[in-house]
């Protein structure tokens, strides 16, 4: 018995001596490291962020949600880049031709441009990337960006080959794509990180060359140096980048911390160069000189389902949606300065002339508790309502979605006299009730995938995923069809214009907020561009 | 011995199917799906998703597809992060969540038992209370909250240890205290209970009348008896410590497996919910065989096979 007792203990020890040895050998490491910082911190700079995460996934076809494309916006680049104003310019394609009728585009590629590992970025690198983006086996949950391409769909659901997709390499350096339709927001939508290329070479020899710091190959402005999975990823300005002179940071240092108070408090004894406001900080925080607040493009609003009484009356949809203050509730619930919603068009889009389409299309939905009323009893009369049905409220379970769904039901009892019951339910439940036309009244949440208000306004065509209120309207959608294939920009821009108005007319979803981006930043970092569509970018940021 | 191990092995395996199977059947009775974005993915990309990961299968393939993952040890690629399988997952998290709970349960059983002997040799006086109440605080504050506190205080204020992240020795310092306090608590309170018990018994007295060193008869004579209740409940603490956990290492962005136990279930990352679960229950029935056979050690009287004839 003795011998086993001491056995075990044996084993103990050498368990926690080997726990121990690995810590000291983490913990050498981290000394080189802060060592090197610290020699050469005069000349050195390097940028400490925080990206939350690990990111789902580095391949561009796969990687569809904002961690990934923190990074990857940074280590690669498509045919366009987003400029400091947002809007699509030439990157690894010098210039490009667009056909008469709009609907083919022709990419001349930079003699210049390179792979980290010095390989010339190839016109077939495009091809692949795309290909693989909207071939089935892949997956990719962004495979539907694709559809504006011609045979994309086909191939996507099956019906059609990798060859039907209009997407060919002529040479080594010019592209060819053809469209389904004209689409004048093409430049836009191949900025997004789903379009960056491939290194067709290095992903045939190792398919799974995105999964790890050596094997990955970038076009972008920065290349991936480390990539501790789970713990951080450090990426270095990439000396073959045909604009390398731009980028003035020599480093980014990513950290993963999922938790915005700790982000902050690392913020605060400066091992991150900037941070989000902690939630509950924001009344301290929020109106601080060091604080940034940047738009970004996106909805906050409640759907109405059309097919559950009392909604299918538009008047009492709007007596609803009138009946709610939105400047109150980003005054006093959310607290983050988003700007209340009246429309449901995000600011920061201007059509040809110039014109922001907020501007253009104005207040739609207004605060007015007395036409709210007013309203409310013309819809219960014409429904033969002696008694409004009872409503409920749904949302899915978290603090900030409470503290405004309470809100709502303060304003629906005080300025309607009705009262309507809160349930709030886990995510995905939610998430499947709602796609099932099964709430009455629920939450939602819209983000911008590229910079053209049609990527909003076509969720509310008949049949679309994105619906969920059971509203159809025939002249919407042919709107909404035209405002996807008209080739004069100007008309394209009217009929949105008109979408959008019918919309508030019909009212099958009411806004309360746009969203907006808040960080913190350390006095000594500028150009850190943030754009609406969510993709950040790096390249002009510097640190003094 | 050896037969009382092989019976236990036998248990273990019939236990770990009953749980993967319960697991199973609530993992595809609750509704939701991975694939479920707010976005809203159309239907094509979703058939494709579903297809790409046999979720289109019917259940009974889906469930013999589990178990053969389970045989195999092979629970294939996580769902959420495609370029990763499970057992990367697992494999990378582990090593991580082992040494911060390693370090954290010699750091509560150390000091919680040396706090609890204190506590019972001084019985009703200052040190007694001091100690006492610094337990109560202890069970009492949750660790998330001293967490915080910590991170503020050390880190943030005095600059004496990183705030977070898990890179060195001094990265470990604030986890390592925020989680050991609650176990330290229980175990202090648990020694200085047993410990005024055993500490009546006739034997205590009669090491005392022989004239032992006070220090001897706590070592050799109390300790020993004391510690059973402790060993009791390290068997569980020890699995659930050493496999991670959630809050701590989400507060401290600590790259542990603690994590996927929670957000594997609210993403419906089917393949990670059935490793953890596997990984965690085959963990903890070790543990508990563990302490099992460490009662053998501690009390001769407990006997874990019938010896021949009886």
């Amino acid at each position: 018995m003795k011998k086993w007792l001491l056995l075990f203990l044996a084993a103990l020890t050498f368990t926690v001596l080997a726990a121990c040895t690995a810590n000291k050998d983490a913990g050498k490491k981290q000394d080189d490291d802060s060592g090197t910082k610290g020699e050469a911190a005069s000349e050195e700079k390097v940028l400490l962020m925080n990206n939350g995460e690990e990111p789902s996934s580095l391949n561009p076809p796969e990687g569809f949600d904002s961690v990934s494309w923190n990074v990857l916006n940074n280590l690669m680049e498509g045919m366009t880049r987003l400029g400091k104003d947002d809007k699509p310019e030439a990157a690894t394609a010098e210039s490009w031709d667009v056909s008469e009728d709009g609907k083919t585009y022709t990419f001349h590629i930079r003699e210049d441009a390179n792979w980290s590992n010095g390989d010339p970025v190839s016109a077939g690198d495009f091809e692949f990337a795309w290909k693989q983006l909207l071939d089935p086996e892949t997956g990719s949950p962004a495979a539907f960006l694709g559809y504006f391409i011609e045979g994309g769909e086909a191939f996507n659901n099956g019906e059609g080959s990798a060859d039907d997709v209009m997407v060919t390499a002529k040479d080594d350096k010019t592209l060819e794509v053809t469209l389904k339709a004209p689409t004048g927001f093409f430049l836009h939508v191949i900025s997004n990180p789903a379009f960056f290329p491939v290194n067709e070479k290095v992903a045939k020899e190792n398919p799974e060359w995105y999964a790890d710091a050596d094997s990955f190959v970038a076009n972008g402005p920065f290349k991936m140096e480390t990539w501790e999975h789970d713990s951080k990823i450090v990426m270095v300005k990439n000396d073959q980048y045909w604009d390398k002179d731009t980028v003035k940071l020599d480093k980014v240092d990513w950290a993963m911390v999922p938790q915005t108070n700790t982000e902050y408090q690392m913020f605060q004894s400066n091992e991150l160069d900037m941070t989000e406001i902690p939630s509950d900080m924001a009344d301290q925080l929020i109106d601080g000189d060091d604080v940034v607040i940047e738009d970004q493009a996106g909805l906050y609003f409640y759907r109405f389902n059309v097919e559950k009484e009392p909604f299918q009356n538009v008047k009492i949809r709007k007596a609803f949606a009138m009946a709610v203050d939105q400047n109150k509730i980003v005054d006093f619930v959310t607290k983050n300065k988003e700007e209340a919603a009246h429309g449901f068009v995000s600011p920061g889009f201007t059509d040809p002339s110039g014109t922001d389409f907020r501007e253009a299309n104005g207040d739609l939905v207004t605060f007015d508790p007395e036409k709210a009323k007013q309203l409310l009893k013309e819809g219960m009369e014409e429904e033969g309502y002696d008694k409004l049905p009872p409503v409920t409220l749904t949302y899915s379970t978290d603090e900030a979605h409470k503290a405004i769904a309470e809100t709502l039901q303060n304003m629906f009892s005080e300025n309607l006299g009705v009262d309507v019951t809160l349930e709030n339910t886990e995510w995905n439940v939610f998430s499947e009730d709602q796609k099932a036309l099964k709430l009455q009244l629920s939450r939602s949440t819209f983000l911008f995938d590229y910079g053209d208000p049609v990527n909003f306004l076509e969720s509310f065509i008949t049949g679309s995923t994105m619906n969920r209120t059971g509203w159809s309207n025939e002249e919407y959608d042919k709107l909404i069809e035209k405002a996807k294939t008209e080739t004069d920009q100007q008309k394209r821009w009217d009929y949105m214009y008109e979408a959008e108005k019918l919309l508030a007319e019909e009212m099958p979803i009411f806004p309360i907020h746009y969203y907006n981006q808040v960080y913190i930043y350390k006095d000594n970092i500028s150009g850190v561009v943030r754009h609406p569509v969510g993709y950040l970018e790096l390249k002009w940021a510097d640190k003094e | 011995m050896l037969r009382y191990i092989l019976k236990r092995f036998a248990m273990m395996v019939i236990t770990i199917w009953i749980i993967v199977t319960l697991t199973f059947i609530l993992m595809v009775s609750i509704p939701g799906s991975p694939f479920n974005e707010e976005r809203g993915t159309n239907e094509t990309v979703q058939a494709n998703l579903e297809a790409h990961y046999n979720l289109d299968e019917p259940y009974y393939i889906q469930y013999l597809l589990y178990l053969k993952s389970i045989v195999t040890f092979d629970f294939g690629p996580s769902i959420k992060q495609p370029t990763e399988t499970v057992n990367d997952l697992l494999g990378r998290g582990f090593p991580v969540s082992f040494e911060l709970g390693i370090v954290t349960i010699i750091v509560a059983v150390i000091s919680g038992i040396i706090l609890g002997i204190m506590a019972a040799l001084r019985h009703n006086k200052l040190i007694d209370y001091a100690a006492m109440s610094f337990a109560v605080l202890g069970i009492s504050i949750p660790n998330f909250v001293l967490a915080t506190l910590l991170i503020q205080q050390l880190a943030v204020n005095l600059q004496l240890f990183p705030p977070a992240t898990w890179s060195s020795p001094a990265h470990m310092v604030l986890p390592v205290i925020a989680l050991a306090t609650g176990p330290m608590a229980i175990i202090a309170r648990l020694t200085r209970s047993t410990m005024l018990e055993v500490l009546t018994q006739d034997y205590i007295k009669m090491a005392r009348a022989k004239g032992l060193t006070p220090w001897k008869i706590v070592v050799k004579h109390a300790l020993k008896n004391a510690l059973m209740p402790v060993v009791t409940i390290l068997g569980t603490l020890l699995a659930s410590i050493l496999t991670g956990t959630f809050v701590i290492e989400k507060i401290f962005a600590i790259p542990g497996m603690g994590k996927y136990f929670v957000e594997s279930i609210n993403q419906r990352d089917y393949p990670v919910i059935m490793g953890t679960t596997v990984f965690y229950s085959a963990f903890l029935i070790f543990m508990l065989f563990l302490v099992d056979i460490a009662y053998g050690f501690l009390d001769p009287r407990i006997k874990l096979h019938k010896k021949g004839g009886e």
